[in-house]
């Protein structure tokens, strides 16, 4: 794995911006930042287009917001913010669905979930790679992966 | 739902790429072997489904962002504190 989610994927280029509105406020966006997710993700099977947004209020989070079918929003981590050694090797089917090849660099993020009795945690289990070159994204389950789905967040 | 009987060694086809053998037959489970093309996902049902809850659970955050934030802040000092103790740079 290579880079890091600061790789803007929704910095606002020309033409034709448009303004989303996020619970984290608003951001522009234009068509060049849309991100393609092929199959959607697990239980989203129906969003296809997202947009990565980026601020200060969430850094070092980012927003994954659907532009597209029901409303889907997710924040994010770069899994190595919480585990530095992380990594995980793309399986080749997923590299296909990516367009990507070894020295493709990507980026990875882990969603996060607040569970209401265990609080927060990341799913290092299934990280959403993007591979900004192809602006493609999918969600990978990587076979005998040993991370957890939820790898909790610290105390508070 | 279709409903097959399988044999030892025999197979079924999905489609024109997809087979599902059957390898082993035992007391408490059936070991199939699935070949499909690389960018035919195959995954365990039940992880699948995990994976499905948890994002929809992700999907429905009102927790306080500021706090997410304070805690991958911490998650970092601890590794780099860490990281010193393994570099032998602390505890000077």
């Amino acid at each position: 794995m290579t880079d890091s989610p600061s790789v803007a994927v929704a910095e606002a280029h020309q033409p034709e911006p448009r303004w989303i509105e996020t619970r984290f406020g608003r951001f522009r966006v234009d068509e060049r930042s849309v991100l393609h997710f092929a199959e959607g993700l697990p239980g989203f099977e129906q969003n296809r287009r997202f947009v990565l947004l980026s601020s200060d209020e969430l850094a070092p989070m980012h927003l994954l917001h659907a532009v597209d079918g029901p409303d889907a929003s997710f924040l994010a981590v770069d899994p190595r913010v919480v585990l530095p050694s992380y990594r995980t090797v793309l399986a080749i089917g997923d590299s296909l669905k990516l367009g990507a090849d070894d020295e493709t660099p990507l980026v990875w993020l882990a969603l996060v979930t607040v569970d209401p009795e265990r609080g927060p945690s990341v799913n290092l289990r299934a990280p959403i790679v993007i591979n900004p070159s192809r602006m493609a994204g999918c969600q990978v389950m990587p076979h005998n992966s040993l991370y957890p789905l939820r790898h909790p967040l610290g105390g508070a | 739902m279709l409903v097959f009987t399988r044999k030892r060694h025999e197979a079924i086809m999905i489609g024109d790429g997809v087979e599902v053998r059957v390898l082993r037959v035992g007391r408490d489970g059936v070991r199939l072997g699935v070949s499909a093309p690389a960018t035919v996902s195959v995954h365990r049902r039940e992880i699948y489904d995990q994976i499905r809850e948890e994002n929809r659970a992700a999907a429905t955050i009102a927790h306080p962002v500021e706090d997410l934030k304070g805690r991958l802040r911490r998650a970092v000092t601890v590794l780099q504190v860490d990281t010193e103790i393994a570099d032998g740079t602390s505890g000077r």
